[in-house]
């Protein structure tokens, strides 16, 4: 089955913030209650994602070649076709769906807070139960998980009244990306482009951006974490290798000096 | 709106000035966009700050509050001066070609003043600004728009002063910015472009606010886009079903259907009758000379049986006002605060913080013996008596808390700022004991008619002859088909044949007559409840229909999605969109034309003219069939003149350069108490050298009522700011996130400081102007302040507003006044 | 005192010698405790399948059994730092290597694969094999302690670059001092040479016998444990 990704046009979006309240709604999340904000001299509010905020909008006053440009970007969770966090993920709580979403079941959780840690995005928020023992569980955007796999759209583009947001098979998504980045250069955003397409495997969450990604505070060039890797690949075979190699020759030394030493030798 | 929302899509240039439509309005930028994405259309913002409206446009200019109608001013001389003006439908379909009275004398020439003006009652004799007549009654006129005293060679004497170097000047726009906006909204005047002008409360909420509004309808109609697709004069209406309340007359001088109220110089029905009907009269000419059968057929609907031909439909049960009618909003609380209003009945309104000068009117509050609120949630102003500082023991009034149901509570209709109704139904039970407002009104007029029978006193008719049969339980559908419209008696037409059987609902309000055989509850809406079809082989009533498929010509008409007050008609004086002849100016634009074979008119949309009158008849070329001569309004009077000249507002940073009227001339200016704390104060720029600006944001709703006890809602936007810019702060000493301290004449609030480059200081006069921006959602109760954080910054805006208002509408100038900033 | 082996006729005569402080078998068997606790629940973060045992409430607490023992773990050695600073300091002495520990490197399979005790050089109250255990255990529990720490109190303080690399110490220290373990465990318990290290550690005391074997240089002192060695190279190459 072919890959979903959400197309985010940064462009068309007015930050409303109704994705960032109809996925407060649709997933349980608390807003104030459990963020406590205050205006910090911004319209921007949380000022980061966490166990109940698992998408907001980023606000950015950008004077860029073609003028003065207020950017707007819709931060969540990147669903990469290379997932770090599912690579780490001791209890796999944390899944790649075969349609691409990363998905999540919070039972299996056991809060360790790798995926946080692991991502290249910074994306995963650990919601602390208590901070001694370590009881978490970690959270982030499903891409509304239990919605799309019953035909429905995720809440957030659903809601969307500018319509910024569109979300079905990857490929589409890239397509209409990529004209809109053609006519919004048409249209003099010259550094109109699209984000998402080859980072990390392919990102689920594909931006129009009108400025460059660091402008936003996307990393212009995200990748899959050398240490991943390092870890997954190499730590984690070599430490299997060596202990079962320990044991192995234990074993073997063992049954040798069995055969090499009489008990009756020994004073 | 006299288009609607889905037709923004048809627009090829899109002007957004004073209204914030991607926050307040978010749903229409989903047809902003289509018309941006399919064809192309410029979207152009003009604002005292870069919201998030402007970040979609194309071109953006600052513009310093109150000085729309120089900006307009400057449009109508570059449209006049560089002929882009549609021309055909300038001489034809407008008063271009009309010429006024010999002795009419505009500001040009009488400094800022128009003929007639008498400066000690301020107000204005308008003979002057009459058409010049035949023996007839018939205006005369030159359509070759030559005559010095036509009325387009009058603007162009009159806006000769609005050149771009002036206009520049006073906006603070700069001129090559100024000439671009204008050369590229005018290229709507071409046949087969359309151009929209959105505005909203930053056009209304001034002294000047209904020639604001008057400015760019000019605007419109030299260009010709009036009455076409993707055109039109489109006001945002500021609440969710507020067209619905005017509409309904939940307003001081008229009733339902914009019909004007009878007022104490209207001694009976007939003398009412004659004073509307009288030529120069609002129902002398055109389809407003039908006027008494919506008046009558209201009163047959109001009081049943009990209206009859022998007791004039019981025109003398209506209360009554003086006139001139002043119960507006300022003047109620005017009164309030000197103690002349015993008890005040508040449905969903906070005055408290949405009210100018909220001080003086919590003060006002006081002073009443009873106050019934009817309220969602516990607001400002259900509990003004204990706000933080006051002493409830010192405090008089009697409050009563009525728990009302919310909108999803209740069934009802909404209707759009595109005029079209939408019935909603109940989808889920209020808390408790909360009522939907329409049943607590029905408690109490039930018990009204009790107490009324009970102790009748001298004169208790009115109560107990009142129709009002809705049940214990009010049922709502009954109340819309009273509002609808139904026959009392056989209605027949003039041959004898019968239109609509007694007792049956009315389809149009071509059928309601003024000898009480029909009741109608408001005029404009007959139909809206009647069974029609839905295009899926169903009947039902207009309002609730849903068909989002059927739409010809692709205009996003949409005839069978609820029901567009007046007759379903979605684009208003849609004859415009065809020449004289009755073809359409263009192919891309074609919305109804004349069919020659069919003898009438057809098309995508109701016509909005006589079906059957064919272009070349009698009136043929008349689209404007509310008016009196039929022809839209460059030159119509107004309180403060017949065309919009530039004054300042109220509180103003610089001297009017147009003329020596500073401010508008006829605007009523309250002094009460001037000069104390609490009181109507006015500042000057040596104190207050900031101009301030009100508005709204996407995350609040109006006084904050609802959304400040929403969790979601108060995380995005938690607590009350001030916008300003980088050089205002650098100035200042504040730092972005520094909590600071506005006062204007009226109070002082406190407010977190956003310091951003979206606000430029402003070069006006020579001098630099700094702008401020204010948020009024906030008040000091709810969900923060009930959850026992009480160090919050929640300031209302409001304090500092002024207590004074448009001279037509009297609507507060919450968008212009002056204020100053420091550090907390 | 005197044993009997089981299964055999003859009694033997066991003189005792103590070897291992109070404090030192303390620490040791408390350290073991927790190791293996640690061991066991931080490998199932680690190796995938044992990823049912990490999962939902079981995992949460098996987490919570691995910082309990972490901080028993930690406190331990610092517990016998201040209440025994001399003896701890000289006990850290005792593991720090020297070059002679070569040569125990060097007969490791001689001896305890084959037995060969002539090729054995003299060792001092602990042998190579067993400073080498110590030394690794030392450092293992440094790097445990400074990547541990800020992995359980660092989230959100720490940059997450710097994380990961602390999971990928932590890690490796645990493959090291498993492995190592797993040997210590073999030689302790296991190893027919050693029999009286498991008794030594619960009681504290070793057989004469055993120590003139296995730790000459200290029962005899370097000198006379040299000459000794030589004896016993000489006598088996006849």
């Amino acid at each position: 089955m072919a890959r979903l990704a959400m197309l985010i046009d940064t462009s068309q979006c007015v930050a409303c913030r109704g994705c960032q309240v109809a996925c407060k709604q649709w997933n349980d999340r608390q807003g104030w209650l459990y963020s406590r904000t205050r205006n910090r001299g911004s319209y921007e509010n949380p000022p980061d994602l966490s166990p109940h905020t698992w998408t907001r909008i980023k606000f950015t006053e950008y004077e860029g070649p073609d003028g003065f440009r207020w950017l707007f970007l819709k931060e969540g969770c990147m669903h990469c076709g290379d997932p770090a966090c599912v690579a780490v993920c001791p209890t796999g709580a944390l899944k790649q769906h075969p349609r691409g979403l990363v998905t999540y079941e919070r039972e299996l959780c056991n809060g360790c807070g790798y995926c946080a840690q692991f991502c290249p995005f910074h994306i995963p928020r650990l919601e602390v139960v208590n901070p001694l023992t370590g009881e978490a569980k970690s959270s982030k955007c499903t891409f509304c998980q239990d919605r799309v796999t019953n035909g429905l759209l995720p809440a957030c583009v659903k809601t969307c009244p500018a319509r910024a947001l569109d979300f079905g098979d990857r490929d589409e998504m890239i397509a209409k990306g990529q004209a809109r980045v053609e006519a919004l250069k048409a249209r003099g955003y010259t550094q109109a482009n699209l984000y998402g397409v080859d980072q990390v495997g392919g990102l689920g969450r594909l931006y129009v951006l009108i400025a460059p990604p660091e402008a936003y505070g996307l990393p212009a060039k995200p990748e899959y974490p050398a240490l991943v890797s390092v870890w997954q690949k190499v730590v984690q075979p070599l430490g299997g290798a060596a202990i079962g190699a320990t044991i192995l020759g234990i074993l073997g030394a063992f049954f040798l000096a069995r055969r090499n030493i009489r008990m009756e030798e020994v004073k | 709106m006299t288009n609607h929302w889905v037709d923004l899509k048809n627009a090829d240039y899109i002007l957004i000035i004073g209204s914030n439509a991607a926050e307040n309005h978010p749903a229409s930028m989903t047809w902003i966009h289509k018309a941006m994405n399919e064809r192309g259309a410029k979207l152009i913002v003009v604002d005292p700050r870069f919201n998030r409206t402007a970040s979609q446009a194309d071109i953006f200019a600052q513009i310093r509050p109150g000085t729309d109608i120089a900006f307009f001013g400057g449009m109508i001389k570059y449209i006049l001066d560089n002929e882009l003006y549609h021309k055909d439908y300038v001489v034809h379909y407008t008063n271009a070609s009309f010429l006024i009275h010999p002795d009419y004398k505009g500001p040009d020439e009488l400094d800022g003043l128009f003929s007639g003006y008498d400066p000690e009652k301020r107000r204005y004799d308008r003979s002057t600004w009459t058409y010049q007549t035949d023996a007839d009654g018939k205006p005369l006129r030159d359509e070759t728009l030559q005559h010095p005293q036509c009325v387009f060679q009058i603007m162009k004497r009159h806006y000769a002063r609005y050149d771009l170097d002036t206009v520049s000047s006073v906006t603070g726009i700069p001129k090559d910015l100024l000439e671009k906006i204008y050369k590229t909204y005018a290229e709507s005047g071409q046949a087969g472009k359309a151009g929209t002008i959105l505005y909203a409360m930053g056009q209304t909420q001034h002294t000047v606010g209904s020639q604001n509004v008057r400015a760019l309808a000019i605007v419109q109609l030299l260009l010709g886009n009036v009455g076409i697709p993707g055109g039109g004069v489109n006001a945002l209406r500021g609440e969710s079903n507020v067209q619905g309340s005017t509409d309904m007359a939940v307003l001081a001088h008229i009733l339902p259907g914009y019909l004007p109220i009878p007022t104490t110089a209207d001694v009976d029905l007939k003398t009412y009758i004659e004073r509307k009907t009288k030529p120069g009269g609002p129902w002398s000419g055109g389809y407003w000379t039908n006027g008494p059968k919506f008046l009558i057929s209201l009163l047959k609907a109001w009081w049943g049986d009990h209206a009859t031909q022998h007791n004039d439909f019981a025109y003398d049960y209506l209360p009554k006002p003086d006139s001139p009618i002043n119960h507006s909003w300022i003047p109620l609380f005017e009164a309030m605060y000197a103690g002349k209003i015993k008890g005040l009945w508040i449905m969903g309104m906070n005055p408290a913080v949405c009210g100018a000068n909220a001080r003086f009117e919590r003060e006002a509050l006081k002073k009443l013996e009873w106050m019934v609120v009817q309220e969602i949630f516990d607001t400002e102003t259900t509990s003004f008596w204990r706000a933080p500082g006051e002493d409830p023991s010192k405090i008089q009034t009697e409050v009563f808390v009525l728990p009302a149901a919310d909108a999803m509570e209740k069934a009802g209709s909404v209707v759009t700022s595109g005029r079209t109704i939408q019935w909603r139904p109940k989808v889920a039970e209020p808390p408790g004991e909360a009522k939907p407002d329409y049943q607590i009104i029905n408690l109490i007029a039930l018990k009204l008619k009790e107490l009324y029978a009970a102790d009748p006193g001298p004169f208790p008719d009115p109560i107990l002859h009142l129709n009002w049969d809705y049940g214990q339980e009010l049922d709502i559908e009954k109340v819309a088909r009273e509002i609808n419209g139904y026959a009392v008696k056989d209605v027949k037409d003039a041959e004898g044949n019968i239109l609509a059987k007694a007792g049956s609902i009315l389809t149009t309000f071509g059928h309601l007559r003024d000898d009480g055989s029909t009741a109608c509850g408001a005029w404009i809406y007959t139909g809206y409840f009647a069974p029609a079809p839905d295009g899926f082989g169903n009947m039902l009533p207009a309002a609730k229909r849903r068909n989002s498929v059927y739409d010809p010509g692709g205009l996003g008409i949409y005839p069978y999605w609820g029901f567009s007050w007046p007759a379903n008609r979605r684009i208003l004086y849609n004859r415009c969109s065809a020449d004289p002849n009755g073809k359409p100016w263009s192919k891309d634009k074609a919305l109804i034309w004349w069919d020659e074979t069919q003898k009438k008119w057809v098309g995508y949309d109701v016509p909005d003219f006589p079906a059957t009158k064919a272009p070349t008849d009698p009136g043929g070329r008349d689209p404007f069939i509310m008016r009196t001569d039929g022809k839209g309004g460059l030159f119509a009077a107004m309180n403060e003149g017949p065309l919009p000249e530039h004054y300042e507002p109220v509180e103003s940073p610089v001297k009017n350069v147009f003329s020596s009227q500073q401010i508008n001339p006829v605007i009523k200016i309250w002094r009460t108490d001037e000069g104390k704390d609490i009181g109507d104060n006015y500042g000057s720029p040596d104190k207050f050298p900031i101009v301030a600006t009100t508005y709204r944001l996407g995350e609040h709703w109006q006084a904050g009522g609802m959304s400040r006890w929403s969790d979601w809602l108060v995380e995005a936007q938690p607590e009350m700011f001030v916008e300003m810019s980088q050089e205002l702060a650098a100035e200042k000493g504040i730092k972005n996130g520094d909590k600071v301290k506005i006062k204007s004449a009226r109070g002082e609030i406190e407010a977190i400081a956003i310091v951003t480059a979206r606000i430029k200081p402003l070069k006006v006069n020579g001098k630099t102007i700094h702008v401020v921006g204010l948020p009024w959602h906030w008040g000091w109760k709810g969900l923060t302040y009930d959850m026992g954080v009480k160090d919050m910054v929640q300031g209302t805006a409001n304090f500092l507003s002024p207590h004074v208002g448009d001279a037509n509408t009297m609507i507060p100038e919450y968008k212009a006044f002056l204020v100053d900033v420091e550090k907390a | 005192m005197i044993v009997q082996i089981k299964g055999k006729p003859e009694f033997i005569q066991i003189q005792w010698v103590p070897r291992y402080t109070t404090m030192e078998r303390v620490v040791h068997w408390f350290h073991t405790a927790t190791f293996t606790l640690l061991a066991i629940t931080g490998m199932m973060l680690f190796f995938p399948f044992l990823q049912p045992l990490a999962q939902g409430q079981a995992g949460i607490t098996f987490r919570l059994i691995h910082r309990v023992a972490a901080v028993i773990f930690g406190l331990v050695p610092i517990i016998y730092l201040i209440i025994q600073p001399r003896r701890f300091l000289m006990h850290i002495k005792e593991f720090l290597p020297k070059k002679e520990d070569i040569g125990w490197l060097k007969a490791v399979p001689a001896y305890y694969l084959m037995g060969k005790h002539e090729a054995m050089p003299p060792q001092g109250r602990f042998n190579a094999g067993e400073k080498l255990n110590g030394l690794i255990t030392i450092i293992a529990w440094l790097v445990f302690g400074i990547t541990g720490l800020p992995m359980w109190f660092g989230k959100g303080v720490i940059p997450p670059e710097l994380f990961r690399w602390l999971v990928i110490f932590h890690d490796l220290a645990m493959i090291v001092s498993v492995s190592m373990f797993l040997v210590h465990f073999y030689l302790a318990v296991a190893h027919p040479l050693m029999w009286g290290a498991l008794v030594n550690m619960r009681f504290g005391v070793t057989s004469v016998e055993y120590l003139a074997e296995h730790h000459t240089k200290w029962f005899y002192g370097p000198k006379r444990a040299m000459e000794i060695w030589e004896a016993k190279k000489r006598e088996s190459v006849h």
